[in-house]
C-alpha cells in the first residue's frame, strides 16, 4: 500500500466511513453525550509538573522537536495551549524552542491565545518562543544550553523526534527537570522511558489534548478515531482467519483485506 | 486563509481520489508538477522572511547590547561568512560551469555545419558555408586562447602528479585543434566535398577530446581555489563536524539512560533488562558462546515482540493522524486555540 499516488476503491470507502464515524461523534458530542476517557497519568502529570515550576520558581520548557505542519503538530498545539494557561495562571516563564519556522507561527499563535484565555494577554512574552535552528543537532545543542542556562523545572516533549531524543531527554535529566515525552517515533519511544519521567505512547499523543481540554470537537475526533482503530483490528482479524483458512482454501486470497484495500478502479466489473 | 487551506486541500484530495485515467483526461496529470512546485516556491519565501526576521531580532540586540547580545553577534557574523562563502562558491562554479559548455559548443558546432550543409534544414535560415567556417574558426581561436591562459594559471597554482598529466594532455589535445583551426582555415569553403566535411568531423572529435579534459582540469583548479576551500572550511570542517561532536553525544547518554533504566526495581525493567541482555548478546559472538541459539533468540525479539508493538504504535498513530487531517481539511478547529476568533 505504501507510495499510493492515486486511491483505490478500498481506500475511498475507508476514508469515507472516516468521514461519517467524524460527523456521527459531532453530531453525538454536540447532542451533549459525555464520552469516557480513561486516566493516562503522563498527561496527569503535566499539571503536577507546572505545579511544581510554580513552587520552584523555574520555567517550564515545551518543545515540539522536528515537528513540521500537519496533525502531529495540530495534536501538540492543543498540549502546549493547556500547558501555556497553566503557566500564564501561574504566572511562570515558557519557553518554547523551535526547529520549524512554519511551525513557530502557530507556536506563538496558541500560546499568545492561552495567555488570552485566562485573561493575561499582556503578560505573553514572544520572546519565550525561540527559534534554535532548522539542522538537527544545532537544534539539539540549542535546546541543550537553554534548558541548562534557564535551570528548567519542567520540559514537555511532544511530537516527531529522531536521533536527537535522547540528548534533549538527557539535558533535562541533568538539571532535575520533571519531564513528560510523547511521540509517534517507535523508535524514539526506548529512550523516553529511559529518560523521562512520564512517556505517551503513540495515539496517546493525540489523545491527550482532549483529555486536558475537554473540548467537544476533540473528544468527538478521540471517539471517532477509535472506532475506526475498531474497525482497522476487525480487518485485522479477518485477514489472521483468511490467511490460515487458505491453506485449505486458497480461493480466498481474492478476499484478503489488504488485496481489496489496494484493487485499483479497473478490477471493479459491474 | 481558511478558503486557502481548503481549496489546498481539495486539489491533493481530488488529485489522490480520482482515478488516473480520470487525473490524466481533466488535464491535472499535466499540471501536477508545475502546481506541486508552486507550493515549494511559496515555502521557499519562509527563507527570506527568515533571514529578514534574524537580522532584525539579532541586529537590534547587538545594537542595543541587551542581555546575549554578544552570542547574536556571532549569529550575525555565521549568518554572513556562511551566505558570502556559498555566494562566491556558486558564482565561481556557475562561470565555470559556462567556460566548459562554451567550448563543448565547438565541437557540436562543427557537427552542425555538416549536417546543414549535407541536409539544409526547412525550418531555418541558415548562413552560407564559408561564412559559418569563419565565424567557427574565429570562435575556435577564441577558446583556445582561454584555455590556454586557464592552463597556464592552473601550472602557476602549483601542479602535482596528477595534474602534470593532465596539463600535458590538454596542451597536446590544443595544439591538435590550432592544427585543424589552421586547416579549417586554409580550405575552400565555396562547398562541402568529401575532403572538407572529413576535415570538420576530425575537428569535431578534437574539439569533444579537449572540451572533456579541459573541464577535468577546470574542475580540479576549482577544486583548490580559495572559495571551495572557506567553503569546505566553513561546511565540512566546522558545521559537519559540530554536528557529529553532538551525535557523538549519545553514546555517552545511551550508557547514562540504559543505567537508570535496567536498574530491575519492577517486573517490568526486569524484563526490559532481559530482553536487553538477550540482544546485546545476541549481536556480539561471544553470545553464542553461552547459548547456541542466541542470535535466532535476538531476531526473534527483533521480529516479532518487537514489529509487533512498532506496529500498534504506527496503526493508532496513523489513525488518529488521518482523523486529525480530515478535521484540519474541514476546518473544524477546537475552541481551544482560536477562541479569539470565534
Amino acid at each position: 500500500m505504501s507510495g499510493l499516488e492515486h486511491i483505490t476503491p478500498g481506500v475511498l470507502v475507508i476514508l469515507l466511513i472516516a468521514g461519517l464515524l467524524l460527523y456521527r461523534e459531532l453530531k453525538r458530542v454536540g447532542g451533549g453525550y459525555q464520552h469516557f476517557i480513561r486516566r493516562i497519568p503522563g498527561v496527569d502529570a503535566v499539571e503536577g509538573a507546572v505545579g511544581r515550576c510554580a513552587e520552584l520558581g523555574r520555567p517550564v520548557v515545551f518543545t515540539t522537536a522536528l515537528t513540521e505542519i500537519g496533525p502531529v503538530l495540530y495534536a501538540c498545539l492543543g498540549v502546549l495551549h493547556a500547558v501555556a494557561r497553566k503557566v500564564a495562571q501561574y504566572k511562570l516563564k515558557l519557553i518554547v524552542p523551535q526547529y520549524s519556522p512554519e511551525a513557530m507561527a502557530l507556536v506563538e499563535d496558541t500560546v499568545r491565545e492561552a495567555y488570552r484565555d485566562v485573561g493575561r494577554g499582556s503578560s505573553f512574552d514572544p520572546d519565550g518562543i525561540k527559534f534554535l535552528s532548522s539542522e538537527q543537532f544545532a537544534f539539539a545543542s540549542g535546546y541543550m544550553g537553554l534548558i541548562h542556562r534557564e535551570n528548567a523545572g519542567a520540559a514537555f516533549m511532544f511530537g516527531a523526534f529522531a536521533a536527537e531524543a535522547l540528548v534533549l531527554a538527557e539535558a533535562g535529566q541533568q538539571v532535575g527537570a520533571q519531564q513528560v515525552a510523547a511521540s509517534v517515533s517507535p523508535e524514539q519511544i526506548a529512550f523516553f522511558i529511559c529518560t523521562c519521567d512520564y512517556t505517551l505512547i503513540g495515539e496517546e499523543l493525540f489523545g491527550a489534548s482532549a483529555y486536558l481540554s475537554r473540548e467537544p470537537v476533540q473528544v468527538a475526533t478521540l471517539a471517532a478515531q477509535d472506532r475506526l482503530k475498531l474497525l482497522f483490528v476487525g480487518l485485522i482479524v479477518v485477514g489472521v482467519v483468511l490467511a490460515t483458512l487458505q491453506a485449505w482454501y486458497p480461493g480466498l486470497t481474492t478476499w484478503m483485506p489488504d488485496k481489496l484495500l489496494s484493487a485499483g478502479w479497473g478490477a471493479l466489473t459491474w | 486563509m481558511r478558503i486557502f487551506t481548503f481549496l489546498g486541500g481539495v486539489y491533493f484530495f481530488l488529485y489522490f481520489v480520482l482515478p488516473e485515467s480520470a487525473v490524466t483526461a481533466i488535464g491535472m496529470k499535466a499540471h501536477h508538477e508545475q502546481i506541486s512546485n508552486g507550493f515549494i516556491v511559496i515555502g521557499a519565501m519562509a527563507v527570506g522572511l527568515g533571514i529578514f526576521n534574524i537580522v532584525r531580532a539579532h541586529g537590534s540586540r547587538v545594537v542595543f547590547q541587551r542581555p546575549g547580545w554578544f552570542n547574536s553577534f556571532a549569529l550575525l557574523v555565521g549568518l554572513a561568512a556562511i551566505i558570502s562563502a556559498t555566494a562566491v562558491q556558486w558564482i565561481e562554479s556557475t562561470r565555470n560551469s559556462r567556460d566548459i559548455s562554451s567550448v563543448q559548443v565547438l565541437g557540436e558546432f562543427a557537427t552542425r555545419i555538416t549536417d546543414d550543409a549535407r541536409t539544409p534544414p526547412t525550418d531555418r535560415v541558415v548562413p552560407p558555408l564559408a561564412q559559418r567556417i569563419a565565424a567557427l574558426v574565429r570562435y575556435g581561436d577564441e577558446r583556445t586562447e582561454l584555455i590556454e591562459s586557464h592552463t597556464n594559471l592552473s601550472v602557476e597554482a602549483g601542479t602535482n602528479g596528477a595534474t602534470s598529466v593532465l596539463v600535458g594532455e590538454v596542451r597536446e589535445r590544443l595544439a591538435a585543434a590550432r592544427v585543424k583551426l589552421g586547416e579549417l582555415r586554409a580550405a575552400s569553403w565555396e562547398r562541402l566535398t568529401e575532403d572538407n566535411a572529413t576535415l570538420l568531423t576530425q575537428f569535431s572529435q578534437d574539439a569533444a577530446k579537449l572540451a572533456s579534459s579541459y573541464s577535468i582540469i577546470k574542475r580540479s583548479h576549482d577544486a583548490h581555489s580559495t572559495s571551495q576551500k572557506v567553503y569546505d572550511f566553513l561546511f565540512d570542517g566546522l558545521f559537519n563536524q559540530l554536528g557529529s561532536a553532538m551525535f557523538a553525544l549519545l553514546g555517552v547518554y545511551i550508557a547514562a539512560a540504559a543505567y537508570r533504566a535496567f536498574r530491575v526495581r519492577t517486573v517490568e525493567s526486569g524484563l526490559m533488562m532481559m530482553a536487553a541482555v538477550i540482544v546485546m548478546l545476541g549481536q556480539i559472538s561471544f553470545g553464542k558462546e553461552i547459548y547456541e541459539n542466541m542470535p535466532s533468540l535476538r531476531q526473534w525479539l527483533l521480529e516479532v515482540p518487537n514489529s509487533a508493538a512498532f506496529r500498534a504504535i504506527r496503526l493508532g498513530a496513523g489513525v488518529a493522524g488521518l482523523m486529525l487531517a480530515i478535521r484540519m481539511w474541514l476546518s473544524i478547529e477546537s475552541k481551544s486555540f482560536s477562541s479569539g476568533r470565534k
